[in-house]
């Protein structure tokens, strides 16, 4: 007898499971921890939407249409957000997942293949936006006292709308498929992706919607509403998901747009599954074909890395390491958006306006400074976190070539900690210095900045490649993976508690002397002898923050079994 | 060349490897056999300092390997079972990587590399990406990069996997030619016609402990057969009983 397509979706069900019941360590923390902050989101994101649904209610009809312009945004985006998941989605479950070798050797029907991956795209694609849309949707119904139908619009609201974007994706990705071999439509996809994101990041920052707070900016509101009102087309779903839960909420039924819905659905998923019995076994052979890898040959970094005064073992192992990252497009791009980041960051300080408040403005800036100080350390970590901590996984099941040559571990993780210290240093420092300059901090507190950060990139990158050689997934899928470990979450919570020590050891003794000098009174010798203390202590909490975590590291990696 | 006493490896209460003793001799080549999960891969594993013994000592070139590690790798040549390289590096550039960890960067490491690629038949490749090799070309790689460093002893985990005919008539070449220029050989291996072609001797391991060692006549007197098969020798000693009842369920 042959079985009906939700068997095939077993081995997903039963993994999950295997995995609950075979703890690891680390397990319960991650749980807590992630639990915890999802639930924490979950429920500032309820808080906000209700407060601003309820304010809405004294508009009358500017509420009412407010609400209605939200909702639709509010699908625009999640739309958005689904067709590019799915488009990636689709990617690994109907072409580079290990297992269609064995289902497609198996006496399984070609439609009830399509379905199983279908299903598994559709709840892989969408968890994520399902999970945000929960609290949004149930803090709208709450505030607008909707009817009990109004949940079950949402409930049914919600399902086409999934499918439309994962049908058409699926398509999307067969197309694709059939011209590009799969992996490198895979990058292409990835590039794509982060791009885009670059992209939102930096015009959502440049358009400083703070200027709507201030008072000066009321006349551009209007204005502003007009730019929002643009791209709502009749045309998308999203609007008609908007439109079903606004006529849902004063408990009447919009069957014209939900309707449209899943009528939609309903015909991409035939449209869909029509293609794929036509182009799939085509597009799946051609995406196991094996191609010329295209690649950059890197020869300037040969050249540049053979003259540093290196040992040839750490020279390799530098060289090697940094081909490999710059040939992975999943690496390298994420530098992408890192960079973006930092202009942001750069950018806030630009646009600071400290002068507002004028007798305040020197205390502020020399604050800021250490604040800076703070972020720089964490924005830091959290790099190290995603490059330095994964270096010695990054091995993976090739780690065998270094451990049975003749390089002891301790230089292996030497040669990790230079590769991740440089461009971080050169990262943080940077940071550091030009935001203190858009500051206009004092000269000294910019001196003593510039040096803490440079201390601290040190002892930062010693913790995350220590602790990264003790707690190393060698067997993990991909890197990211390795960061949000037991170990990684273990690295980020003790960076934190690091970077506030250090920043208020040298902050109480750096601002006193501030205060001092501006006064123009001696320091006390007492206070003289505590402030030297307060700066030797951080000196020393910096150093046993690289120091400790290193050597644990490399005795791990020589007792590895 | 290779001295073990008195090695063991133990996970909690289960002794993968029970105290074994071996010697292989500068020029011999020694197989070393097993049914699967015997403690082979786990002896072998413990020569190339990939795992850490519960107890005993390995010396490699008079080399202890837990006190002299890099005197004693820098002697050693290993290939294991599977072939996991780095698949985003070249042939060349593996193998460049390779002799850097070996610490030989001089001139003649380019023309020693070219050496290895044509005996291997990978020259072609050179310039290309592991990640698009077949098995056994990442075998025939790995291979290069344990004879780039000219071990004076060499350890190989099932050297015949993943080959082709012309690829496993080049190995057993290969481990002949070595041999003859004095180079220690331990070979683990399932495939017993290669073991009776190519072996001096032979130990055979059975529950972490060896069993039998000897030639192959040393081995059919042992198991009291007239066999000129290595094969029933080998199940009589390990206990074949097991192919009796694969007959009846087939």
């Amino acid at each position: 007898m042959t079985r009906s397509f939700p068997y095939l979706l077993l081995p997903v069900l039963w993994g999950a499971r295997n995995r609950a019941r075979r703890r690891e360590k680390g397990d319960a923390l991650r749980a807590v921890l992630f639990g915890g902050i999802a639930l924490v989101v979950a429920a500032v994101i309820f808080a906000v939407v209700f407060w601003l649904t309820w304010q809405l209610l004294f508009y009358e009809e500017l509420g009412d249409y407010l609400v209605r312009l939200g909702l639709s945004w509010l699908f625009l985006t999640f739309l958005s957000f689904l067709a590019f998941s799915a488009l990636v989605t689709s990617l690994s479950t109907f072409f580079l997942s290990e297992d269609l070798r064995l289902l497609l050797a198996a006496p399984v029907p070609r439609d009830r293949l399509f379905y199983s991956r279908y299903a598994k795209t559709a709840g892989q694609a969408s968890w994520m936006v399902v999970t945000f849309l929960l609290p949004v949707l149930l803090a709208v119904g709450l505030a607008r006292c909707a009817p009990p139908g109004y949940y079950l619009a949402a409930l049914l609201t919600v399902v086409p709308f999934v499918l439309i974007p994962v049908a058409l994706g699926s398509v999307a990705t067969l197309f694709l498929v059939s011209i590009f071999p799969a992996r490198r439509a895979r990058d292409v996809l990835m590039l794509m992706g982060l791009l885009f994101a670059v992209a939102l990041v930096l015009l959502l920052r440049v358009l400083r919607p703070e200027r709507l707070l201030s008072v000066q900016s009321l006349p551009d509101v209007t204005g502003f509403f007009a730019t929002l009102q643009t791209p709502v087309t009749p045309l998308l779903p999203s609007f008609w998901a908007g439109e079903t839960l606004f006529t849902a909420l004063g408990g009447g039924v919009d069957w014209l747009h939900a309707g449209a819905l899943w009528t939609t659905a309903l015909a991409f998923t035939v449209f869909a599954r029509m293609s794929f019995a036509r182009q799939y076994f085509a597009a799946w052979s051609k995406a196991q074909e094996a191609r010329k890898a295209r690649f950059t040959r890197l020869r300037l970094l040969e050249v540049l890395v053979s003259r540093a005064p290196l040992r040839p073992p750490v020279r390799s192992l530098l060289l090697k390491d940094l081909k490999i990252f710059l040939r992975d497009t999943t690496q390298w791009s994420q530098l992408l958006l890192l960079l973006a980041l930092a202009l942001v960051y750069l950018y806030n300080f630009r646009v600071l306006d400290l002068e507002r408040i004028p007798y305040m403005s020197g205390v502020v800036k020399n604050v800021y400074a250490f604040v800076n100080l703070g972020l720089a350390a964490f924005v830091l970590s959290a790099v190290a976190v995603r490059f330095v901590f994964p270096a010695v996984s990054a091995e993976g099941p090739a780690f065998w070539i270094v451990r049975s040559s003749p390089v002891g571990m301790r230089s292996f993780l030497w040669s990790k900690f230079w590769t991740g210290l440089v461009p971080i240093l050169l990262l943080a420092l940077g940071l550091t210095v030009v935001s203190n300059e858009f500051l206009g901090a004092a000269t000294f507190l910019k001196i003593l900045s510039a040096v803490a950060i440079v201390v601290m990139s040190v002892s930062l990158v010693g913790l995350a490649a220590g602790m990264g050689a003790k707690h190393p997934r060698f067997g993990a899928e991909n890197l990211t993976q390795v960061a949000g470990s037991y170990g990684g979450i273990a690295f980020m919570i003790l960076a934190v508690l690091f970077i506030v020590a250090v920043v208020a050891l040298l902050a109480w003794p750096s601002l006193a002397y501030i205060l001092h000098q501006y006064r123009g009174e001696p320091i006390p010798p007492l206070r003289q002898a505590l402030m030297a203390a307060s700066l030797l202590a951080a000196l020393a909490l910096s150093a046993v923050t690289f120091w400790v975590p290193m050597r644990q590291g490399v005795r791990a990696l020589e007792s590895l079994g | 060349m290779i001295v073990i006493r008195d090695l063991a490896k133990r996970y909690g209460p289960f002794a993968a490897v029970g105290g074994i003793e071996l010697d292989v001799a500068g020029g011999e080549i020694h197989g070393f056999l097993g049914p699967n999960g015997a403690g082979k891969t786990t002896t072998i594993r413990m020569i190339a300092g990939l795992l850490k013994p519960t107890r005993g000592t390995i010396a490699i070139d008079g080399h202890d390997l837990a006190r002299e590690p890099e005197a004693a790798k820098r002697a050693l040549g290993f290939v294991p079972d599977r072939p996991f390289l780095y698949e985003k590096l070249t042939a060349g550039e593996f193998l460049r990587f390779h002799a850097g960890l070996y610490g030989l960067d001089g001139d003649g490491t380019t023309g020693r590399i070219a050496e290895l690629l044509d005996l291997f038949e990978l020259r072609l490749w050179e310039g290309e990406l592991i990640e698009s090799f077949s098995h056994g070309m990442k075998q025939r790689l790995v291979m290069c990069s344990a004879f780039l460093h000219r071990p004076r002893a060499v350890v190989i985990d099932e050297p015949m996997v993943g080959l082709d005919p012309r690829g496993a008539r080049l190995m057993k070449d290969v481990f002949r030619a070595m041999s003859r220029k004095g180079v220690a050989i331990l070979m683990s291996t399932h495939t017993l016609e290669v073991a009776q072609e190519m072996c001096d001797r032979i130990s055979i391991i059975l529950g972490g402990k060896i069993i039998a060692r000897g030639t192959v006549e040393d081995l059919r007197a042992l198991a009291g057969g007239e066999d000129e098969h290595l094969t029933p020798v080998f199940l009589k000693l390990t206990g074949g009983s097991a192919l009796q009842e694969i007959d009846e369920a087939l």
